[in-house]
Order: C-alpha cells, then structure tokens, then sequence
C-alpha cells in the first residue's frame, strides 16, 4: 500500500492547522506559477503547437501527482506542500535532461549568495498568452464519448481493491466499502493518462454517498455521511 | 551549508535557480510567473465566490439554478472570461442550511475551484486536516471556531475525481436590506470550503444600523 493513498481517516494526529494564506513563504509562489505555466504549455493540448516555447514535455497535475505519490512516504510528512512541488518540478527537469545538475546546483549557489540577483531578461509574449490562455479555458476532462453508465441514483454499490499503482485517484479508506450513487454525472471523464488501476479512457462518475459509520465504524462522529465523487472503474455491483 | 543551513532560503535560491534557468532555455519567460499570480489577485480569487454568495442570498431563482446547474448561474454573472476555465471545469455548489453543514476535503491532493476561489489556503492542503477532516469533521470545525450540533447533519465532500465543489453558506441574520455588495464583503473564502460560517463582523453592524 501507499501511505499518500491512505491519509483520509490517519489517526493519532495534531490539532489542524487554521492557516488562511495560500503561501507562507515568497519563494512559494514562484514554483506554483512554473507548474501552472508547465500545465498549460504541455505537448497534449492542440494551441501549443503553434507557441514558440522549448518546452516540450506532457505535463499536468497527474504528473504532479505521480511525483508525490511516488515519494517516500516518511519524507511526504517531512516537506510542505510546496517544498514537494519544488522538489517533484526541478527532479522532472533533470530527469528530462532539460537542465543538468551542475547548472541547476551552480545557479542555486549564485542565488544563496545574493537571493536578490535578477533573473534573466527573456521576453516573449507568445508564451505568456498561451499560460494565460489556459487559465481562462482550462483542460476539461469531461469529454462527449458516448458511454452508457453501469449504475443508476439509489444503487448499491461496492468500491473495488485494485492493486496499488503509481498514482491513483481512490482515497484508501473507501477500498471494499459500500455506498449508495447519489447522482450520475452527465456525459463522461476521462483522466490525462491511464493510471494502470481502470482510469484514463473516458467513463461516467458517479457521486457516491457514505454512511460514516460504515467506514469508520466506532471512530465516527454522528449523523455524517460522506459524499465522493468516484470514476465507473473502481465501483462494482454489490452482487459480484 | 551543513550548519548554517537554512530551508527557507535554500528552497528561495533553488527556486530562483530553476526559474532562471528556464527562462534561459526558453521555456517560460522572465514575466510568465509573475502573469500567473497577477491572473489569481486580479481575475480569479475569492472575490469572485463572494459575488455568486451574495446574488444567491438576494435572489431565489438565482440560487435555484446555481444549485441546479452551477456553471449556467455563473455563466449569466458578469466576470472575466474563464469562469469555466482551469480548475473551474466542473464546478457545482452545495448548500449550507439550518439541518446541513456542508465541509469540502481532498483528502489525496488539494483539488480547488479556482475561478471562484482562488487558490487553497493552506489548511487546506495540510496533510493533518486533509486525514481528519474525512473522519471527525466536527472536532476539526470545532477547532476552527464552528460547533455543529449533533442534529445537524455534517455532509463531508472529497473531491477525489474531477468536480470542484464550493459551499453556498448560510446568509447571517441581521443582514437584511443590504446590498450585494455590504453582503459580498463579508463572505470568507473559509465559509465558502464549509469551515466556517459567515458573521457581521461588529463595527459592520454598527454601520448597517446606522444607514
């Protein structure tokens, strides 16, 4: 198992943390803003084929994903949210041979030496339309295929125990859980690539609606019910 | 750097050093991310959930349809283009009233409607709230200042496929008569995620009383 798939339900925990700000430190920023402009000059989508960038990678939140939950799991726990990005980003531009470790390691001395250095002075205005593009039209993973769903509101169904994989996108508390389908959503959902568990190729999602106590049993709180939503592949019918 | 190590600005020059060196390589470009961030203090944030909030709480048939079908309702609102764009894809809304209180988790990732909201705080995306929020919603909220009664229902939502859920909350009473926008002031990107609820700060009600 992987500890990433199984953090819904941990025990043993602190108190939660109440902290407002979506970044914590300056630096932060500048990692989300390469992820978000990696996201959206990915090779996948069809208006980057005429922008001029020398990026050329597939590149999405599933990739993101992949790298934290490929992690090991003591060291998840031990780096912030972004720490992970930092880490993820930079080891997949190494890995692509996009950059060497030299460089990267050479350059990240010049800047602990004078943090305030300037950056390169590289314009391109092509680029930046196509990142700002993407935020405006997003990568809907709703597509038009034409799928009949398996299951209809007010079934029962049971949440399969695939094999773990590299990333997947069913929390582990749910695994051999039964629920009820509260909604059949309309059309179907694909994911950016096969994840090697079911998902991938387009299919319906369902949302699938939980008694509490019958996933916690005596550590539940009363009158809860939880509510996912859950791809076609990872439910089966209570019969089988 | 073994003893004056400090991961702070280890992690500020690594940073600095792989977005230099993209932008040398011609990746991305010297403006790129700071466009990135001005998109999300400018055009998409929490300002812009705070408007939808409002006209559900002055107008009933608004509210209807926002529940009904989500990116239709914000569709007719007046905001700049991309209301349907990244992470906001797939977005639905989800009631608050006097028998339900709505939490939203992602208890994998930090999955996050960012056209209404903006960008995940970081309650959200820690791993300490993401694991107990699932399991014991009402010892979390009460630790963030919100005691739900046992008679209400709590409804835990994780986002674990590709919907993006927000929370309609409820309208907080002593807010009648006011405008959309004495409304749209007060509601928190927090009470909008289900972790709190929407209050008259005092020196609004004295305001209000005295117009």
């Amino acid at each position: 198992m992987k500890l990433q798939h199984y953090i819904g339900g941990l025990e043993n925990l602190e108190p939660s943390s109440f902290e407002k700000r979506v970044f914590v430190q300056p630096w932060e920023k500048r990692i989300f803003g390469i992820h978000v402009a990696m996201m959206a000059l990915s090779n996948h989508l069809d208006a980057v084929k005429s922008v001029p960038t020398q990026f050329d990678s597939f590149w999405t939140w599933g990739h993101l994903r992949k790298g934290a939950e490929g992690m090991n799991p003591f060291d998840y726990f031990k780096y912030r949210y972004y720490e992970k990005w930092l880490g993820g980003i930079s080891g997949f531009y190494l890995e692509s041979g996009y950059i060497s470790a030299g460089e990267l390691n050479s350059r990240t001395g010049l800047y602990l030496k004078d943090i305030n250095a300037s950056l390169p002075e590289v314009q391109n205005s092509a680029i930046d339309a196509q990142v700002v593009e993407y935020l405006r039209t997003g990568d809907s993973p709703a597509c038009h295929a034409a799928v009949q769903p398996k299951f209809k509101a007010g079934d029962v169904v049971t949440v399969r125990n695939p094999p773990p994989v590299e990333h997947c996108k069913l929390p582990g508390y749910l695994r051999t859980k039964k629920g009820i389908i509260d909604e059949v959503y309309e059309g179907a959902y694909n994911y950016y690539f096969p994840t090697g568990d079911g998902i991938g190729d387009p299919m319906p999602i369902y949302n699938v609606v939980f008694n509490s106590h019958d996933i916690w049993g005596n550590l539940t709180e009363p009158n809860t019910k939880i509510y996912v939503q859950v791809f076609e592949a990872y439910l089966e019918d209570r019969d089988q | 750097m073994a003893n004056s190590f400090d991961r702070e600005e280890y992690s500020a020059a690594r940073v600095k050093a792989l977005e230099s060196l993209l932008i040398e390589k011609g990746i991305i470009t010297a403006q790129t991310v700071d466009k990135v961030i001005e998109f999300f203090e400018k055009d998409m944030g929490p300002f812009n959930g705070a408007k939808i909030v409002a006209r559900a709480w002055v107008d009933p048939q608004f509210k209807a349809r926002l529940l009904a079908d989500t990116p239709a309702a914000i569709a007719d609102m007046h905001f700049p283009r991309g209301m349907a764009g990244a992470e906001g894809e797939n977005m639905r809304a989800v009631a608050n009233t006097s028998q339900v209180h709505n939490l939203i988790v992602c208890t994998m990732c930090s999955c996050y409607p960012w056209p209404v909201l903006g960008l995940p705080p970081y309650w959200f995306k820690d791993p300490t709230f993401r694991a107990r929020a699932i399991r014991e919603p009402r010892k979390v909220l009460k630790e963030f200042g919100l005691d739900i009664p046992e008679s209400v229902e709590v409804k835990v939502w994780d986002t674990s496929a590709q919907i993006r859920w927000f929370v309609l909350p409820e309208r907080p009473a002593g807010t009648e008569g006011w405008t959309e926008t004495q409304l749209a002031a007060i509601v928190t990107p927090e009470s909008m995620q289900g972790a709190a609820k929407v209050v008259v700060p005092a020196e609004t009600k004295t305001q209000g009383e005295s117009e």
